[in-house]
């Protein structure tokens, strides 16, 4: 069902202020989502200003530097720190991205980050992901084929083919595509969201895979896809600069004409 | 455990985008539309039942909040049909680009207006 409203729990109250001691005349106020697990509070912002003389160009420089120098109990997940692994994906400035590519000089005024939405929060930024790595185990993201490794053969694959992988292969499951979606948000438990449905088609379109049939028959739910509406959000939101919304309406269009 | 863990916030922190707001509209134009014309049905089966029915519904829909009423169905349909094409064209596996969607909505959005008020002034001038 939907739910606009956030639950009596979740209602975000003021947090505290972190002045800047550094006496620094270009100060940035950041306003972060805290929530500690371990003291019963509901969660809230924190302010805190950052001298931005002695600071990195990215979000995540912030964030690095409001841990080693002013509260060290801020609690993110990162860690290539330059868009390979898409653990620091967060809600920048009211849109999810990765906090190591995005640069902070973009966003003027006050930096609000929060952690990915409708997401239950495990501490601070860190929301929990396990929903959507078991949606992602149930399309089956690996290669099914009838050989039986008897043949000692490899499977061959045309450049051409090859080349429809393009634009799927390369997305790391940041989920700040899924996690943008409206549809994802009110139906995240039956509907498979963009960064799954990406994947199932990389592997509906993959020339190697022998089981394209089942898989779409698998896929063609009035949940798990239709409910995607072309709302964009995910393509919009997506750090790689991939298109799920493209995808999800290519497996539409797959359905529709057989 | 998992019960006291809070729900990050969703549409109170999400930006607005074109399309995100285009999408919504769409949904509650098509609720506004879909009661307009059973509204419309009523009044022409009330046509069958005499002439003062017209007389007051004409009455109504001079008035200024009819007039308002008008123009404002006039630009609900427009809206809807024009983004109805842009569905469309989506559906055929087009336009799906970031920029390509981002200039059809801003058309769409334009165009509804600019529909809206032609058929407005059709059909003022000529019917």
């Amino acid at each position: 069902m939907v739910q606009f409203n956030l639950p009596e729990n979740s209602k975000i109250l003021k947090g505290e202020y972190h002045k800047d001691k550094t006496n620094s005349k270009n100060i940035k106020k950041v306003n972060v989502y805290r929530w500690n697990p371990s003291d019963g509070k509901n969660p809230r912002i924190d302010t805190f200003e950052v001298d931005m003389d002695n600071c990195g160009p990215k979000v995540l420089d912030i964030l690095f530097k409001i841990k080693n120098e002013i509260d060290p109990s801020l609690t993110f997940r990162r860690s290539c720190a330059h868009g390979v692994c898409g653990s620091c994906a967060m809600n920048i400035d009211g849109v999810n991205t990765l906090s190591c590519i995005k640069s902070h000089t973009d966003i003027k005024g006050e930096l609000n980050i929060y952690p990915l939405p409708h997401l239950k929060v495990i501490k601070d930024l860190i929301g929990d992901l396990s929903g959507l790595y078991k949606q992602y185990e149930s399309i089956q993201p690996w290669l099914k084929t009838k050989q039986t490794g008897e043949e000692k053969q490899e499977l061959l694959q045309t450049p051409q083919d090859r080349a429809k992988l393009d634009g799927h292969y390369e997305c790391i499951l940041c989920a700040c595509c899924s996690t943008s979606c409206p549809s994802y948000w009110w139906n995240g438990d039956k509907y498979l969201g963009p960064a799954v449905l990406l994947q199932a088609y990389r592997w509906i379109n993959d020339s190697r895979d022998d089981e394209r049939k089942e898989r779409l028959k698998k896929v063609a739910d009035e949940l798990k896809l239709y409910r995607c509406h072309t709302i964009m959000n995910c393509t919009n939101s997506c750090p790689k600069g991939l298109n799920p919304a493209k995808a999800i309406g290519s497996i539409k269009k797959m359905l529709a004409t057989g | 455990m998992y019960e006291k863990n809070p729900l990050s916030p969703h549409l109170q922190i999400y930006g607005w985008q074109i399309s995100s707001l285009l999408s919504i509209t769409h949904r509650i134009v098509g609720v506004i539309n879909a009661v307009a014309i059973t509204l419309i049905c009523f009044f022409v089966i009330s046509l069958f039942f005499g002439e003062e029915n017209f007389q007051f519904l004409k009455s109504i829909l001079q008035s200024f909040v009819g007039k308002f009423l008008i123009v404002a169905l006039c630009w609900s349909f427009s809206f809807h049909a024009l983004n109805e094409i842009r569905h469309l064209i989506w559906d055929f596996g087009y336009g799906y680009d970031l920029k390509t969607s981002r200039i059809t909505g801003v058309i769409t959005i334009i165009g509804s207006f600019v529909l809206a008020i032609s058929i407005y002034l059709i059909g003022k001038n000529y019917i």
